[in-house]
């Protein structure tokens, strides 16, 4: 006979640590899927970030790929680019590795105003729910290998390493695999130069940032795309609802000074390809290195304002690019066995 | 000085075996963000599965747990449960593992019309393109999760064609956590009962897919529908107009092997602080397991219900359950490398 072994009882469900289902709760409240068990919830808001570790590249790049990769409805606004790692370990939809490219725009709104922000033509992250909650912003997250290495130059005694505010390290390494494929690598020492040259968004508070988020219907017959900009400072609504009207006009991204390290673009090793399945080092190449700039931080990210739609229809003559049962370059690549056990 | 490669070639473009960029093409061909690069592209459609192996164990689940459970357009009409893996090897998506619950269930809609269906309370699967195909169009709830469908023993192989299949053990983890783990032997018996839409071309699928805005004002239920038999659309799309009325989903019967409740040698579903599967879908009475191979289409789907939840800034106060900069047991587990 089976040996059927069931655990019923939700841990933490009884000290309040976790919300009800929505199935059990006000359906005003429900607001991702499945409805019963949503890939994130309520738990996760406000979405907040302690003690991050950002390591941003900084590169010029060539005018004509930037208008390329940025959509129709923006303008370029600096030729550098901000080509960034993150390490998550104290965050609301729990800890995970990220990258992304951040490019300084703006648009021209139908009420007149400008908006100035950093746009994000390329994201990926490590983890399923900052996936699906940096998309519903229009952020276009997908999950790859990330590997993130500070270490060398302050030997420790193995206690609070990640936690204490030790910024010793002199060597970094950086990767990113998908689908079998190295897309980047980096490695070097840090020098602690000044860098030459910084996008345009670093310490301006003008800029927000932006996402083109696109909605599909389920019959596929037309996307909606949405421009969405989330502004730099807390909004008096959202100090408000959060409790600490004190945070009032102060950065959304509070940078530790005391945290920063430089690296000169001589001393990083750099390895960027394009791949079968995602084209970054085809459409983002650099032009000229500028050097590396890490430093720690806490975070808060709002709901989004939408700027801009526009929707594209499909009619029946439209197909994709496959041939049914044929599978191709694209199909082929390493089984993924989910996020590891 | 430091050294720097950059590889910018894009062969594949060039040879066919990849379609033209997407900042190359038309808008209507970019189904899904980012636009430069999209996560899913269009050269997965039509979305084809083939030779994936399906292992669906069936169980008697309560009838008020299956009623919490189900969203209040929709009616139960079964209590037994397949409860599935899948190791899908050759599809549109790449290849992936897969874990899913499905409920007999209907819906009366406003035409008039009682949709029947199997419909997902829970998905897993173990690759992103994947996952975010099922989510963002169609509805399907899918999480990514550590999956492991296995099955071999009963005789020795050389290394080609096929081997052994007489054991099989199946692993699901999320967030340091085991959600399931069922291992056993095939005794090939006759199952005593099957979900009611085993063997029913009436019964499509469904999902509720939620459309939150990007300030959180307001969120649109899709109750989504798809049929189980290929429609003129579909084969149209595939160019193959013979399979109009066949199913979308094609078992091979000389594949099928089965075991019984007492052959099932371990089963352990647990409630975890992330997943509640455990929590809200027992086992009333375990059935059996059936594992057979399939080819599989899957077209775009029909919303037959919709409601859409207005909310006031108060409202949004409701949403934020966290205590900002605090986190709690649901914020810590095993940093995820990435696939």
């Amino acid at each position: 006979m089976a040996e059927l072994f069931a655990v019923t009882q939700i841990p933490g469900a009884e000290t309040g640590e976790i919300p009800p289902s929505p199935v059990d709760r006000d359906e005003k409240t429900a607001f991702i899927y499945s409805l019963v068990d949503p890939i994130w919830d309520i738990d996760t808001l406000p979405l907040t970030y302690t003690n991050s570790r950002w390591s941003a590249f900084f590169y010029r790049a060539d005018e004509k790929v930037l208008r390329r990769v940025v959509p129709d409805c923006l303008e370029v606004e600096d030729d550098i680019v901000e080509f960034w790692y993150v390490d998550h370990n104290h965050t609301m939809l729990g800890p995970y590795g990220e990258w992304g490219a951040t490019v300084a725009t703006s648009h021209k709104a139908g009420d007149g105003k400008t908006y100035y922000a950093g746009y994000y033509p390329y994201m990926y992250l490590t983890q399923d729910a900052a996936i699906d909650a940096g998309r519903v912003l229009g952020f276009p997250k997908k999950e790859a290998f990330i590997r993130i290495v500070e270490h060398g130059g302050a030997p420790d005694d193995g206690y609070g390493v990640q936690d204490s505010k030790i910024y010793g390290f002199n060597y970094f390494s950086f990767l990113m695999i998908r689908n079998g494929y190295v897309l980047h690598s980096a490695t070097g020492k840090y020098d602690d130069a000044d860098l030459p040259a910084k996008p345009a968004f670093y310490g301006n508070t003008e800029y927000g940032r932006m996402n083109m988020k696109v909605v599909t219907s389920p019959d596929v017959a037309e996307s909606r795309w949405e421009l969405v900009y989330l502004p730099s400072l807390m909004t008096k609504e959202l100090a408000t609802l959060i409790g600490r009207p004190d945070t009032e006009g102060s950065h959304r991204f509070q940078v530790k000074p005391e945290s920063i390290r430089t690296a000169s673009a001589g001393q990083i090793n750099w390895f960027m390809q394009a791949t079968p399945y995602d084209n970054l080092g085809h459409e983002l190449p650099p032009k000229e290195l500028l050097g590396l700039m890490t430093f720690s931080f806490d975070l808060i990210i709002p709901a989004g304002q939408v700027l801009w739609t526009e929707t594209y229809t499909r009619d029946a003559t439209w197909s994709g690019a496959a041939k049914p049962y044929r599978y191709g370059l694209r199909h082929r690549f390493p089984k993924p066995i989910g996020l590891g056990a | 000085m430091g050294q720097q490669l950059n590889v910018t070639s894009v062969p594949w473009v060039d040879s066919g075996d990849a379609p033209p960029l997407a900042l190359d093409r038309d808008k209507r061909d970019i189904i899904s963000q980012g636009i430069a690069d999209p996560l899913v592209d269009y050269d997965i459609v039509p979305l084809t599965y083939t030779n994936s192996r399906w292992s669906a164990f069936f169980y008697r689940c309560d009838e008020k747990d299956l009623n919490h459970i189900l969203p209040k357009c929709l009616d139960l009409e079964d209590d037994v449960v397949e409860f599935w893996y899948v190791d899908h090897l050759h599809t549109g998506l790449g290849p992936y593992g897969e874990m899913g619950v499905t409920v007999s269930a209907s819906h009366k809609a406003g035409d008039g019309n009682t949709y029947y269906a199997g419909y997902y309370p829970y998905m897993y699967l173990t690759q992103d393109a994947a996952v975010f195909a099922g989510r963002e169009p169609f509805g399907f709830p899918k999480k990514i999760a550590y999956i492991i469908t296995q099955e071999h023993g009963g005789k020795e192989d050389d290394g080609y064609g096929g081997f052994g299949n007489d054991y099989f053990n199946f692993t699901l983890e999320r967030r340091g956590y085991l959600i399931h783990t069922a291992t056993g032997r095939y005794d090939d018996a006759e199952l005593p009962a099957k979900p009611s839409f085993y063997g029913d071309p009436k019964y499509g699928r469904m999902n509720l897919r939620l459309i939150t805005q990007p300030d959180l004002m307001s969120t649109k239920w899709d109750l989504t529908y798809l049929p189980s038999e290929v429609t003129e659309a579909t084969a149209r799309a595939m160019g193959r107009p013979e399979t109009v009325g066949q199913h979308r989903f094609q078992l091979k019967p000389e594949s099928i092997r089965t075991a019984s409740a007492n052959a099932i040698r371990t089963w352990a579903l647990c409630a975890t602080p992330f997943d509640n599967l455990g929590a809200f879908m027992p086992v009333k009475e375990m059935i059996g397991l059936m594992t057979f191979s399939f080819d599989l289409i899957i077209p775009g789907a029909q919303t037959i219900w919709t409601q859409t939840i207005e909310r006031t800034p108060e409202d949004i106060g409701d949403l934020l359950f966290a205590t900002p900069y605090q986190y709690t047991m649901r914020h810590r587990f095993p940093k995820p490398p990435g696939v």
